[in-house]
């Protein structure tokens, strides 16, 4: 049998950051494991999930670094944020407190992060419209204002959740392709993988063909 | 954790550690753990193995088992097991011609890392021009049994029958048999050429790179080099990704394909030597419905000698053409490939709208003839996938003559084990004809009939009795003897003997040899799903002596089903995922946070909590720094062992330790610092555990200031937390106390004058006084009597009252001669009077604690006769204390005369300085 481009031909580190309980961590699992977890243990620490995706017929593995939320952690977790080519800035739609620290949040990530990190916000808890306490205009226009993609998403249902990670790579592999992300730069968080011998396919994309010969 | 310190600890001065890893070994049987290293010197390159203690930290830790020095001939390989598992155990396997050695290594960094570099200098020295290693250095490493054995073989070191040239042997072979044939490939035609780059440019491009290098054939040859293989462990997670997803599929592919039948036409002809003459259609048209895949071979397309020689003919043209206007008239062809190794040529022809379901094309060809290698006699060869089944297609031509036929038994073995593709994947072995789901192999066999006379051959012809025929064939009769072609079928032969025919006739051999009739031209095959339609010859086909057969297979190929196939692939890369998620090194503590209550001032206080490799991976652990921290804890925190590993299912006790001492106590006291840390334990490539650790210190004198110590009038702990942190934040004051101050200050702290008070009273007499060390039981007990109440006599002896004393003044974070004084009293050391100076510009509380401890120390110098104390001795003690050098700075011992000489003066004289 042929051997295929089976492989993921980036990977990409992300950060998920924002209050605590605000489902950062069911987030992830919920994208890695597709499974809502109903009681979840605070994070203590980070933690670390993968997964492989596909963007543009491009293989990533995003490596995806989930951080505690908690703030006595805060000092501590702001070790982590380098090098990360995507973050995840979570809030609770039902909590309005966990809304009003964004910009401290965004401030941390700015400052930590490189440039080029592509950031989006993320409204969790969707599922939970009837206790809303912030509304999708509003958090819209913070995104925007900001220069922030924006979902809002439900770690429960598993609304908009592959959707939240997907936009971010897509985002991240349009920098790639566009040049704006330099590779190559150290804490661009993207690694590419180095060229290997490119196989065959199988599967059966049409390939050029000819007339037979000798006529 | 890096535990190559040990190992550079235990080397000689020119020795330089590259890396090292723990691994496991196995010993008659038992696994044991090693420590496997890297250690390079004047740029030869040893594997040391060690035994180890659980944590390695220096040489004694330690001790070495086996040297392994990488010579020429050594190779150092990963084992991938069939199916491997990310995050599993690494297998490293070392051989040279006197060293065969499995390790197996935790899937960490540092494992990828002893890979990575032994690998490479295992490459360098392949590649070095320099004569062979000596390993020299390495000889003072072996025991004296080593030797012995080695002396036997002589220089087991350096390498005898190296890799290099081993290497070089088989490509040299390659290269003789290249020469001999290699034109025979390159004739294909320009226009043929042209085509099958066009069919497949990922092929095109690789045979236009192997062609005309031999060095690519051996890398092809050998199916590891250390070249491509340090090139593959580059990156291998990336690899190993891939290989799991091919074997996964592999393992699936029922799930995801289902079995289409297509039509195989399969022809061959020994044409003589001859041009085309007549039409092939009657051969090649197979019957009503056109086949999909047109096989077609020949041979003998060319006897001349120029073809023989110069390997180039024009009958390969005209040939190819009488093919392909002889093809099935009702459907278009795309020509695939062309092989022709000197007379013996091999056409594949594919519907033009399946070819894009063909793919990882190679075409081989194998000389037999004279000198088992020219290629008058042999096979070609083309290997393919079509749509997800492998097929390979043999054309040969075996030796010739009736009694030959163990010849010909033997060219059958001969092309089986010497006709072999390229696999895709450089790092793979090459791939034989046999193992290939499904195999056509036919041409002129040259098997004849034998042991019965020629006209009783030809009668049973005319009777058309090939039944009878049929058991005096050399084929029939070495297929049933297992002798050759074992495993392959041929359908029932139906048709008379295809040779030897007088040429443009249907008449049998008239010449003087006059032949007997013989089946020569066979079609067989292996493989599950193969049926015959049908299998003739074609008499109305007399250009050659031979007559042409052919044959028409329905075979059963598996075809994906792109919807079910992209459903497996998606479930496996979910799975692989799950898999690496679930291969993340994981952790429980036994304990998450940590509350140190009551710190004491130099009381040690340890709390522990295991680590339990719950994951299914081993760890390595380690504390690691936050950002902008220079250590991974505060300085009055330790964690015993701060690194290390854990095996799956393994614990480990780790001691947590608070010490509060002089260096840290003055800005807990003041509040400036809290006992709050929080450490991070960090999994290598696993997640990081945030254990906050936290606790109260007990405010005490010692470590406090003179000054915050006479503000206050109560026991440091009975005054209110605000009040220590007024006191101890407040700046010196200069020379006497402001006016505005709140409180009345103390001439001198209370703490001070409890300690000196009671030695005046209960030690003037004690022998070695300050000489002798305190108990440190005792120390606590008069620490905390200081620090909670005023009792009227301290607890202790008088040694630890005095060993408090000289700790307090130890801990002061403003000595008595303040910093700022210390080289201007240097300089007057030599000058009672401008000693006496120096001190009286001291700020007021330390001049009188000065003054006091002065005035004490004469007193106690009155007693010498008790006490045995002297005034050099009291001079130099004190003087240490006293008059410490500000932080950073180095005293010399003419300096630490000035200090001794500057007490001295004030304990020699009788009165104090105001
Ligand atoms: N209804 C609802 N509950 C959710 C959702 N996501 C998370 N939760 C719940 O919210 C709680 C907190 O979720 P976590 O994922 O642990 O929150 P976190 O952000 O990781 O919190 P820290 O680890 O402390 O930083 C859990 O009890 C979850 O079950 C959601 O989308 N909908
Ligand atoms: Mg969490």
């Amino acid at each position: 049998m042929a051997t295929a481009p089976y492989n993921y031909s980036y990977i990409f580190k992300y950060i998920i950051i924002g209050d605590m309980g605000v489902g950062k961590s069911c987030l992830l699992h919920q994208f890695t494991e597709k499974k809502f977890m109903a009681d979840c243990p605070h994070t203590i620490g980070v933690e670390f999930g993968t997964r492989i995706i596909e963007v543009s017929g491009q293989k990533i593995k995003l490596q995806i670094w989930d951080t505690a939320g908690q703030e006595r952690f805060r000092a501590v977790t702001r070790s982590y944020y380098r090098g990360a080519a995507g973050a995840l800035m979570v809030y609770d739609i039902t909590r309005r407190s966990t809304y009003n620290h964004l910009s401290s949040w965004l401030t941390d990530a700015r400052n930590l992060t490189n440039p080029n990190t592509v950031i989006i916000l993320i409204g969790n808890k969707a599922d939970l419209d009837a206790q809303r306490d912030v509304t999708y205009e509003e958090a819209k226009q913070f995104a925007e204002e900001n220069g922030l993609l924006f979902l809002e998403a439900s770690a429960k249902t598993g609304e908009n959740v592959e959707d939240a990670f997907l936009e971010a790579a897509k985002k991240i592999y349009q920098n790639i392709q566009d040049g704006s992300l330099d590779l190559n730069a150290a804490e661009s968080g993207v690694q590419h993988k180095p060229s290997a011998p490119q196989g065959g396919r199988i599967t059966n994309e049409p390939q050029p063909q000819r007339e037979g010969c000798g006529c | 954790m890096d535990q190559s310190v040990a190992v550079q600890d235990s080397l000689k001065e020119d020795e330089n550690c590259i890396v090292a890893a723990q691994c496991q070994f196995f010993v008659n049987d038992v696994i044991e753990s090693r420590l496997v290293s890297l250690v390079e010197c004047k740029s030869e390159y040893g594997i040391f193995l060690f035994t180890h203690r659980r944590m390695a930290i220096t040489k004694d830790d330690i001790s070495l088992d086996k040297v392994v020095p990488i010579t020429k001939d050594c190779t150092i390989e990963e084992v991938l097991s069939e199916f491997p598992v990310l995050g599993a155990d690494m297998t490293v396997r070392i051989t040279s011609d006197s060293v065969f050695l499995e390790l197996q290594l935790p899937f960490s960094s540092h494992s990828q890392r002893f890979l990575d570099e032994t690998c490479k200098a295992c490459h360098g020295v392949d590649m070095s021009e320099d004569p062979c290693p000596q390993f020299l250095w390495l000889s003072k490493y072996l025991p004296k049994s080593a030797l012995a054995s080695d002396s036997e073989k002589k220089g087991a070191f350096i390498p005898t029958a190296a890799f290099k040239g081993i290497e070089t042997e088989a490509s040299d072979n390659k290269r003789k048999t290249g020469t001999a044939t290699v034109n025979g490939k390159s004739q294909v035609s320009e226009e043929t050429k042209q085509n099958i780059q066009n069919i497949s440019d990922n092929n095109a491009v690789r045979d236009g790179k192997v062609k005309p290098e031999v060095n690519n054939d051996m890398v092809r040859s050998s199916s590891y080099t250390v070249a491509n293989k340090a090139q593959m462990l580059a990156m291998p997670q990336f690899e190993l990704r891939d290989n799991l997803i091919k074997c996964e599929l592999l393992k699936r592919e029922e799930s995801y394909t289902f079995t289409k039948n297509y039509r195989f036409f399969v022809g061959t002809y020994n044409v003589n030597g001859q041009s085309p003459k007549e039409s092939l259609l009657p051969w090649l048209k197979g019957g009503i419905e056109p086949p999909d895949i047109y096989l077609v071979g020949f041979q003998e397309l060319d006897l001349s000698k120029e073809a023989f020689i110069f390997s180039d003919t024009p009958k390969e043209q005209e040939w190819s053409k009488a093919v392909y206007e002889g093809l099935h008239p009702e459907s278009k062809y795309a020509m695939i490939k062309v092989i022709r190794l000197v007379g013996i040529m091999l056409l594949f022809y594919v519907k033009k709208e399946l070819a894009e379901y063909i793919s990882a094309i190679e075409a081989e060809y194998v000389g037999t003839g004279i000198m088992g290698r020219m290629g008058n006699k042999g096979a070609v060869g083309i290997r393919f996938n079509f749509h997800n089944s492998s097929l390979c297609i043999v054309n040969c031509h075996l030796a010739a003559h009736t009694e030959e036929y163990e010849r010909r038994n033997q060219d059958f073995r001969d092309i089986c084990s010497r006709l072999t593709f390229r696999s895709f994947d450089p790092v793979l072995p090459n791939l034989p004809i046999m193992k290939h789901e499904t195999v056509l192999w036919f041409g002129d066999l040259n098997y004849r009939i034998s042991d019965v006379d020629v006209e009783q051959v030809k009668k049973l012809i005319d009777e058309r009795d090939f039944k009878t025929l049929y058991k005096y064939d050399q084929l029939k009769k070495q297929m049933e003897e297992k002798a050759v072609f074992d495993g392959f079928t041929e359908g029932e032969l139906t048709f008379q003997p295809t040779y030897k025919y007088d040429t443009g006739s249907d008449q049998w051999d008239t010449s003087e040899k006059c032949r007997t009739p013989a089946w020569c031209d066979r079609i067989l095959w292996k493989g599950k799903s193969v049926k015959q339609l049908q299998y003739s010859s074609h008499l109305s086909l007399k250009t050659s002596d031979h007559k042409p057969v052919s044959s028409i297979f329905e075979i059963g190929i598996k075809v994906v089903n792109e919807e079910l196939y992209k459903k497996t692939f998606e479930e496996i890369v979910r799975s692989l995922d799950k898999m690496e998620n679930e291969c993340i090194p994981s952790v429980s503590l036994s304990e998450r946070e940590f509350y140190f209550k009551d710190v004491k001032y130099m009381q040690r206080q340890v709390q522990t909590f295991t680590i339990y490799n719950d994951g299914q991976v081993p760890c390595q652990f380690q504390f690691i720094q936050k950002l902008e921290e220079p250590a991974y804890c505060k300085p009055w925190l330790t964690a015993q062992p701060c690194k290390g590993f854990v095996a799956q299912g393994a614990k480990l006790e780790i001691e947590l330790e608070v010490f509060v001492n002089k260096t840290t106590a003055t800005k807990l006291t003041s509040q400036e610092e809290k006992l709050e840390d929080i450490l991070i334990l960090h999994l290598e490539r696993g997640k990081d555990y945030f254990v906050p650790i936290s606790g109260n210190y007990l405010p005490s004198c010692f470590g406090s200031s003179l000054q915050a110590l006479c503000y206050m009038r109560e026991p440091i702990q009975d005054m209110p937390p605000e009040h220590i942190q007024q006191f101890t934040l407040m700046p010196l004051h200069p020379q006497t106390e402001p006016s505005n101050t709140l409180e009345k200050q103390l001439d001198i702290p209370k703490e001070v004058w409890m300690l000196v008070e009671h030695l005046y009273r209960n030690a003037c007499h004690q022998a070695d006084l300050f000489q002798q060390p305190g108990l440190r039981t005792e120390f606590e007990e008069i620490r905390d009597c200081l620090d909670t109440g005023m009792p009227d006599s301290l607890p202790g002896s008088n040694h630890s009252v005095a060993e408090a004393l000289l700790l307090f003044l130890d801990a002061l974070p403003e000595p008595v001669i303040c910093y700022s004084h210390y080289h201007k009293s240097l300089d007057s050391s030599g000058s009672y009077t401008q000693c006496k100076q120096a001190i009286s510009t001291l700020p007021q509380c330390h001049k009188n604690v000065f003054n006091y401890l002065m005035a004490f120390l004469r007193e106690l110098l009155k007693y010498f006769m008790f006490n045995n104390l002297d005034r050099s001795t009291l001079a130099s003690i004190f003087g240490s204390l006293l008059l410490r050098p500000p932080p950073g700075i180095k005293q010399d011992a003419t300096q630490k005369k000035k200090v001794q000489e500057f007490i001295e003066h004030f304990i020699s004289k009788q009165e104090d300085v105001s």
